[in-house]
């Protein structure tokens, strides 16, 4: 199990941050200016061709792997965009973009210069782009057929899939039971395949509603619910878990 | 000893010229151009930000017709806003609204990353991002809320929405006591992108 996939839930963490700023170092915006870019250069969207040298996929989701592949103690030391800036240097090294012997080695000259003027290139199609992508978005719905296995109020079982690099479904869920709240209409896609934890293709999503009670026995606050929004491959019918456990 | 529970004593300026030197080498192979960065942070300063939620929200508090639409179609009622392009775009493609009321009170989360509705918030704050506050929020959420100043009673329901699939979710918060007489301009400096996640209440001026 990782951690990162557990959160909900975990205790002894002290105090909350109840700082408001989105940056708190003025070198944050540009680690997330170029994460958008990215996103919106990424070669699976429908998007005009553009003379970028950006033949990859680059998604919500591999930002997100690269934080759940944390050791959980960095997880909590590094701060927001402080992993972002590890994961996509990571990246682009990795899929031969840039050395890391040029990174290091450029990281030392703005490190002495940081006025070092950053180079002047690129064509506007690409900066078109990222702004078309911005206004449009990536919506994972897709028109297809789909079964809707369950109805509003239905009572559904949490599976507990097997772990993997990267999950949508909230660990402290696993095993527990909810009802459901909502059926969205129609059928959405993830970014990526997860594999055996079995999101990726278009399929229904439901919201489900889960008594606290439940989920920490003994050690919840009274008078309030907890909802997530969960991909239909993470619920079954209650009775058949039940019928499945049985015969275990 | 193990460096795993220490910074480097230049932990930012050594991060600021990281990027900078990532950025200067994106620019230079060609993946990005010298001004994708700004392009980026343009948007979010005039077109996508919390400046549009205010405007949403606001029109609820004048408009009670529009507020259950806004609740029952979230993309629909926004679309008959005069907002920039863009309403449904990135992190936007599906929202949903969920209204406070006398007796329930709505904290929106993300325990597995910073799932956060773009279009009409802009950007997460760093107590959304925060591992300690997605962790805590999900079990006591009213410890939480109090840590931020906001006394929720005991006697009121809190709803805690965890966005782990399509939807990015906002709260109207309720309109405070005392406005009856504030245009939809005046009520929009009121509400914050606290209020509209749940962290905070709107509050007369």
């Amino acid at each position: 199990m990782k951690l990162q996939h557990y959160l909900g839930g975990l205790e002894n963490l002290g105090p909350v941050s109840t700082e408001v700023r989105v940056f708190v170092e003025p070198w944050e915006t540009r680690i997330f200016g170029v994460h958008t870019a990215m996103m919106a250069l990424s070669s699976q969207l429908p998007l005009p061709k553009t003379p970028s040298t950006f033949t990859t996929i680059w998604t919500w989701a591999d930002l997100r792997k690269g934080a759940e592949s944390l050791n959980p103690f960095d997880y909590f030391k590094y701060r927001y965009y402080e992993k972002w800036l590890g994961g996509i240097s990571g990246y682009f090294i990795s899929n031969g973009y840039i050395t890391a012997e040029e990174l290091d080695a450029l990281t030392e000259e703005y490190y002495k210069d940081p006025a070092k003027p950053l180079p002047v290139a690129g064509a506007t199609e690409i900066d078109d782009r990222v702004v078309q992508y911005l206004v449009e978005g990536d919506s994972p719905k897709r028109d297809v057929k789909v079964t809707f296995e369950f109805a509003v109020g239905d009572t559904v079982a949490i599976r507990s899939v097997p772990s993997v690099e990267h999950t949508r479904l909230p660990g402290f869920l696993r095993d527990k039971t909810g009802i459901i709240e909502t059926v969205y209409d129609g059928a959405y896609t993830y970014l990526c395949d997860t594999g055996p934890d079995g999101v990726g293709e278009a399929m229904p999503v439901y919201c489900v509603r889960f008594q606290p009670s439940e989920l920490w026995p003994g050690n919840a606050e009274p008078n309030f619910s907890l909802y997530a929004d969960l991909y239909a491959s993470y619920l079954a019918p209650l009775e058949g878990e039940l019928a499945a456990a049985k015969a275990a | 000893m193990d460096d795993r529970f220490q910074y480097r004593g230049d932990r930012e300026a050594y991060s600021a010229a990281r990027v900078r030197a990532l950025e200067a080498l994106l620019i230079k192979k060609g993946v990005i151009t010298d001004k994708s960065v700004d392009t980026v942070l343009d948007f979010f300063e005039t077109r996508m930000g919390p400046f549009n939620g205010a405007k949403i929200v606001a029109k609820a508090w004048s408009d009670p017709a529009f507020k259950d639409r806004l609740v029952a179609d979230t993309p629909k009622a926004i679309a008959e806003l005069n907002l920039p392009e863009g309403m449904a775009g990135a992190e936007g493609e599906h929202m949903r609204a969920v209204a406070n009321g006398p007796d329930v009170h709505n904290l929106i989360i993300c325990t597995l990353c910073s799932c956060y509705p773009w279009p009409v918030l802009g950007l997460p704050p760093y107590w959304y991002k925060d591992p300690t506050f997605r962790s805590r929020a999900a079990r006591e959420p009213r410890a939480v809320l109090k840590e931020f100043g906001l006394a929720v009673p005991d006697a009121m329901e809190i709803k805690v929405w965890d966005s782990s699939a399509q939807i990015r979710w906002f709260v109207v918060p309720e309109r405070p006591a005392g406005t009856e007489s504030l245009s939809e301009m005046e009520l929009e400096a009121l509400i914050t992108p606290e209020a509209m996640m749940g962290v905070a209440v709107a509050k007369a001026a």
